[in-house]
């Protein structure tokens, strides 16, 4: 395989496993301005997907950073607000929701 | 992929009574209280899913409930992480395709 | 609403440590864990931890999982489980859902976050294959769940994850095909490294995976040499007939509870990438949140009960369960101690790196003052 053929089979692999992501769709998000992960993530959808980024954070960052020359320590995670965690709706009808109920 | 029945560390292992849970419509035995993904890599089976853009399949990938790569449907709710998720008897569970779907097979007012 | 002293998120070897330190100085303990069941990761650490007698060398980490535990329900502390902490609100307040159904809104005076860390990512063409997983969920498979995810094994990273794993692989009946590293020289401690090199299984230095291959499932692995550019040289592919390759390429602290209640993080990659700052007391730029364990920087099951401790009698002491004196006083033992396991070649890194948290983390201090 030349290194032309190689360069597309990689944008092609998969950065965020639970949207499908590829690094293509990344990169081109990042060629379109995109410096940050809560960017990237607004504009392809990754870091949406059921692990809220868990497992491509770190690796969309290293490509931000490589991208973008900017340090890693620069590059923060997703921003993070509750709920932490997948909640169903039925949950707020359940229990304590509401401070006035207490 | 197979049970671990002797160990140099851990010793045989402990008898526990047998379930039965339906996969795909087929029944096989699994260890009462172990997780689903355990049962089903024990009966050789590791794809658990197709994924919903590219149809690809997934199986475990980080074991401990984080990752969401094992969620199948667990009697008609989908997305169930099975790797955190224990066995019952007469569990039914389906590959999920995508997003899946909620309810069963065959049932009224679903998908 | 439920109204505790001390609320400890995260039932590993840091959470139970603190829980068991906040109760024996006569808190209110509440420790929250989103599992079935206690004990963090330890369950699945059948080897026997390094370290001194007091560090409970010689032992395994399944027999410290039952003795923290047997410790906690000594001390009747109050053990949620299958409870998803979603947030933090107001410092002080935590948001829980229940076994997935039920909202609880819990008040506490102090709150230690130990949610510990998540394994590393390498992607590769062909990764999201079954038969691919973190080295960390293998180890869960065989150790916990006594189910062999694969007969035939390629590791990726030789720290002592990876090596470790192997050989809990060889102990359950897999081959271990070969352990792949990145870096020009191994990365993990000699003595688990001699017993897998013993066992027969070879090590590739400056190699990597290139690709993951089969329909369905792993059925090979394509792995290549890297030049000191860290670039891939071509012509030197090599290819294993494998079903399973396991990634050991570290851990990140899991930040979000900490980061979404506001505190501030600092940047430290030898501890895993950004952590929450903390001071000597375990204590975040946020006065009533502390953390301990990986959470705070990733080590090993060793320092995080350590953290535990000091988060755990810091915050009984926030509320006036010890003196001053007395609270030094056992502080200065769990100090020790922490110096003890971050010492020598490997641990002096680890020091160095918390030295850092430390420091960012007075800086904060100065500014406000």
């Amino acid at each position: 395989m030349d290194q032309k053929e190689k360069q597309n089979n990689d944008k092609d692999r998969l950065i965020c496993r639970c949207e499908e992501i590829t690094l293509g769709e990344i990169e081109q998000a990042i060629a379109e301005g995109c410096t940050t992960l809560n960017e990237v993530k607004r504009r392809t959808r990754a870091g949406m997907g059921l692990c809220q980024s868990r497992t491509c954070s770190k690796l969309i960052a290293r490509i931000i950073a490589e991208k973008t020359g900017k340090p890693l320590s620069e590059v923060m995670p997703v921003t993070s607000r509750p709920p932490a965690r997948p909640v169903k709706m039925d949950v707020f009808r359940s229990g304590d929701c509401d401070e006035k109920d207490n | 992929m197979k049970r671990i029945i002797e160990h140099p560390v851990l010793g045989r292992l402990e008898e526990a009574r047998e379930v039965h849970i339906r996969v795909d419509g087929e029944t096989i035995p699994a260890r009462e209280g172990e997780m689903i993904a355990a049962a089903l890599l024990a009966n050789g089976k590791s794809v658990f899913r197709y994924t919903n853009k590219r149809h690809e399949a997934r199986g475990i990938y980080c074991g401990i409930g984080r990752c969401t790569d094992c969620v199948m449907i667990v009697n008609g709710v989908p997305n169930v992480r099975t790797c955190v998720t224990p066995v019952e008897e007469g569990m039914v569970i389906e590959t999920q395709q995508g997003i899946g779907h909620w309810g069963q097979e065959g049932e009224d007012g679903t998908d | 609403m439920v109204r505790t002293e001390i609320a400890v998120i995260g039932a590993g070897p840091a959470g139970l440590s603190a829980a068991i330190e906040c109760a024996r100085a006569g808190a209110k303990v509440t420790l929250i864990d989103e599992n079935a069941k206690p004990g963090g990761q330890l369950f699945k650490q059948i080897h026997k931890f390094f370290g001194s007698r007091e560090h409970r060398a010689g032992i395994r980490g399944i027999r410290i999982g039952e003795q923290l535990l047997k410790e906690a329900q000594e001390l009747n502390i109050d053990v949620w489980l299958n409870a998803e902490v979603c947030g933090i609100y107001r410092n002080s307040e935590l948001w829980v859902v229940l076994n997935h159904t039920e909202s609880r809104l819990v008040k506490a005076d102090a709150i230690i976050i130990a949610t510990g860390a998540t394994e590393n990512a390498v992607s590769f063409d062909g990764w999201s294959l079954p038969g691919v997983m973190g080295a960390g969920a293998a180890q869960t498979m065989i150790n916990l769940h006594r189910v062999l995810p694969g007969d035939r094994i390629l590791m990726i990273g030789s720290g002592n994850v990876g090596v470790i794993v192997s050989y809990q692989l060889l102990q359950a009946g897999a081959d271990v095909a070969a352990i792949v590293e990145a870096a020009p020289r191994l990365g993990g401690y000699g003595v688990h490294t001699a017993k897998v090199r013993r066992a027969g299984v070879p090590f590739y230095t400056s190699h990597t995976v290139l690709e993951a291959r089969g329909t369905d499932h792993v059925e090979s692995a394509v792995i290549v040499e890297l030049n000191d550019s860290w670039q891939p040289v071509s012509g030197t592919e090599k290819e294993f007939t494998v079903d399973t390759i396991c990634i050991a390429a570290g851990l990140t602290p899991l930040t979000e509870l900490a980061a979404g209640a506001g505190c501030q993080t600092c940047f430290i990659p030898t501890l895993g990438g950004h952590v929450p700052m903390h001071d000597e007391k375990m204590r975040t730029s946020i006065d009533t949140i502390f953390v301990a364990g990986d959470i705070a920087g990733v080590e090993e099951a060793s320092t995080a009960m350590e953290e535990g401790r000091l988060a755990g009698i810091h915050a009984a002491a926030a509320l006036g369960y010890y003196k001053p004196s007395e609270e030094q006083r056992l502080s200065a033992e769990v100090w020790q101690r922490l110096g003890v396991l971050r010492s020598g070649p490997f641990g002096q890194k680890r020091l160095d790196a918390k030295k850092d948290i430390l420091n960012a983390r007075r800086t904060i201090s100065e500014k406000v003052q």
